[in-house]
């Protein structure tokens, strides 16, 4: 195991003449400066010696201070609990960097994001399509750029539409979504089959880019981007605006409170027990077994109530600011939050006893959207989907945060790498929270719930943070910046990931499993999408246009 | 398989039914609930604190006469964090446990108070008098 010291040691004596900057900004988080033209050498050096795990990249827009912009590549090393940050400055006039995709397939998607929100063109990137812009944002305009107000509108142009992948010779095409009632949040998969078993798929999503990132960078503050942050997600809000706090509190060497930091890890596992028991009952509702939806959910309900004790809402708790949390856990309510969790646990034994022999549930959930480690490890995937494929990665043991280091507790993995292992980690998962919190209560110290915070977060500063989701890893990265805001804030929800695993895990799976297997790496995403009518007799298909629609 | 299914059988029959009546009954929200926000004009200095600090920006501050602030809170705008409450210096905004929102006009999620200010010689624009006492000697005063 490498500290981060050896490290930049390791990466200086190889890459002498390449390395600009090398430092441990942070503790645990090393800040490597590069030539843009050494990427691909020192990625397949790292991936040859230190087997780094892709996370995200971020460009920055730096034209005003240095006429550069400047590329993130960010990677953790799980053995060591390190993070590893790959930048480079690119010039303003010509942003092109070699794309990593062809090295890591996990890139693909973060790399397009960049070219499409920032304008870093890509070299051998091997599917440059369009992906996070709608369908009729012109050309040539980047959202993300610092010279593009945070209100402007630009003039819709219907010709830059994305064009999805042709049928394979022989197949027909089934689309599924943008609305589909099964998948209560639309997006459109353009399955490709032969019969009842898919052979291919394409995925157009980022619907629902809203955009939030600019908006904070341009608009709000500080403690006004916890409440923007809680609300990326429906379900676990608070792990976004956890992980925005943290972020920006190593950024800037905020002391937090050790009691904050407990509230914190007992919200975050209230959160993950009830949206564990949430994505239980949309899963058997897929599939069909709506008794085990109401029971879930009945189960769900008191963490809810619970939680609106605790902070005054159901949802979206509004406890996180920079330097601690809001409310306190008061003494007087420990019986009753220890009395909640433990009925949720009785009462989640109780189904994980009544299911586990079912055999209709093992007919459809057994040997069912297979996940291999390969795949997995390439695509990066995270969260329960990968713990399910037997790959122990949990950012609360690999990168701790709140007060997780200071509690014990076991990380839920399977064998199976079908969707049975994915409900059995959740279910454990469930299972674990309720011990977390049990273990928090008894060891919350006394004291403030709320650190000192300097006057001004001073700019320049950087830091990433990972939160691990019940979806997966949450990721953000905060650049601050002047006028108390930060420069840069770069958030990727576990989903992101997650998503980009579907056309392998439905190759070869027949239509009617499609809904279970997306279903069962809990997506999170949503909004508005055109239309596709494919004549049943012809076969053909034809895509109505949003003035089509309209006339209609 | 059996087996399963009659533990699943047992769950159901256990549980009952545990919808509650509500509308039909209240159900009030526990203590501490963040609900529609409530302000007192009388403790109101007109220091915009709130509308500074306000996430969604649902707090209007206008300066619209010589010596008179609006200061609007647009309910529909509002998420209900507390912050407005958390930052008033004369606790003149209070979240209540009202949450029944819905309206058919708009307007009755729009809470609109004016306060009378002094007016600033330089820049002209309104600040609160040093006491309460103050106002009621500039000309023109009614509130």
């Amino acid at each position: 195991m490498l500290t981060g010291r050896e490290i930049v040691k390791t990466l200086k004596t190889k890459f002498d003449k390449h390395i600009l900057e090398a430092e441990e900004k942070v503790s645990n988080q090393v800040f490597v400066r590069i030539v843009p033209d050494a990427l691909i050498p020192v990625i397949c050096f790292l991936n040859q010696t230190l087997s780094p795990r892709f996370l995200i990249n971020a460009a920055t827009d730096m034209v005003r201070e240095d006429g550069k912009y400047v590329v993130s590549y960010i990677f953790s090393l799980d053995t060591e609990k390190i993070f590893l940050c790959i930048q480079m400055a690119v010039n303003a006039a010509d942003p092109a960097i070699d794309s990593i995709t062809p090295i890591i397939a996990g890139a693909n998607w973060s790399e397009r994001e960049t070219r499409d929100l920032v304008g870093i063109n890509l070299r051998n990137h091997p599917d440059p399509r369009r992906l996070v812009l709608a369908d009729d944002w012109p050309d040539g305009v980047y959202p993300l750029r610092k010279d593009f107000p945070y209100d402007y509108k630009p003039p819709s142009e219907l010709q830059n539409k994305v064009a999805l992948k042709k049928p394979p010779q022989g197949t027909k095409v089934i689309p599924i979504g943008p609305f589909y009632p099964v998948l209560e949040e639309p997006a459109y998969f353009k399955l490709f089959v032969d019969g009842e078993t898919i052979v291919d798929c394409d995925y157009r999503g980022f619907y629902s880019h809203r955009g939030i990132e600019k908006i904070a960078e341009s608009k709000l503050t500080y403690n006004q981007i916890c409440f923007i942050a809680e609300r990326i997600c429906g379900i676990c809000g608070f792990i976004h605006s956890t992980c925005y706090c943290e972020a920006v509190e190593r950024a800037a060497v905020i002391e937090v409170p050790l009691r904050a930091h407990y509230i914190r890890t007992i919200m975050l596992e209230l959160e993950r027990i009830h949206s564990h028991l949430l994505w239980l009952g949309i899963a058997v509702h897929i599939i069909g077994f709506d008794t085990l939806l109401m029971q879930s959910w009945r189960i769900r309900e008191p963490v809810m109530w619970l939680c609106e004790k605790i902070s005054g809402n159901r949802k979206t708790y509004g406890m996180n600011l920079i330097g601690g949390v809001r409310r306190d856990i008061p003494s007087d309510i420990h019986d009753e939050v220890i009395r909640v969790v433990e009925r949720i646990e009785r009462e989640t034994l109780e189904v994980i006893d009544a299911v586990v022999e079912d055999t209709s549930l093992h007919l459809r959930l057994k040997d069912v959207g297979i996940l291999t480690e390969e795949v997995a490890r390439s695509i990066c995937t995270v969260g329960p989907t990968v713990r399910g494929s037997d790959i122990p990665i949990d950012s609360r043991v690999d990168h701790p945060y709140a007060a997780y280091d200071l509690i014990d507790f076991e990380v839920a993995v399977e064998t199976g790498c079908d969707i049975w292992a994915r409900t059995l980690v959740r279910l454990k998962e469930t299972i674990e929270a309720v011990k977390i919190i049990k273990q928090c209560l008894l060891e919350m110290p006394d004291g403030p719930i709320m650190g000192q915070v300097m006057e001004e977060i001073p700019p320049g500063r950087e830091a990433i943070c990972c939160v691990e989701a019940p979806r997966g890893e949450a990721i953000h990265y905060v650049l601050t910046g002047e006028d108390n805001r930060p420069h840069r804030w770069r958030v990727r929800a576990p989903t992101y990931a997650n998503l980009q695993c579907v056309p392998y895990i439905i190759k070869g799976e027949h239509i009617a499993d499609v809904p279970i297997i997306v279903g069962s790496l809990d997506p999170c995403y949503s909004c508005t999408e055109r239309m596709a009518v494919v004549n049943v007799k012809t076969g053909a298909e034809k895509i109505y246009t949003k003035e089509e629609i309209i006339k209609r | 398989m059996f087996f399963s299914k009659l533990k699943q059988v047992l769950i159901c029959l256990k549980a009952g039914r545990v919808t509650l009546p509500y509308p039909y009954k209240p159900s009030p929200p526990p203590e501490g609930f963040r609900g529609k926000l409530k302000v007192d004009i009388d403790k109101c200095i007109g220091c915009a604190g709130c509308a500074n600090v306000c996430p969604p920006g649902a707090i209007e501050v206008i300066d619209f006469d010589e010596g008179w602030r609006r200061i609007q809170f647009h309910l529909t705008r509002c998420i209900s964090c507390g912050r407005c409450e958390e930052v008033c210096p004369e606790q003149a905004v209070k979240l209540t446990d009202e949450f029944e929102l819905s309206t058919s006009t708009k307007e009755d999620l729009t809470v609109t108070i004016e306060i009378y200010m002094d007016t600033c010689q330089r820049c002209t624009r309104c600040f609160k008098p040093k006491h309460p006492l103050d106002k009621m000697m500039i000309t023109g005063f009614r509130e």
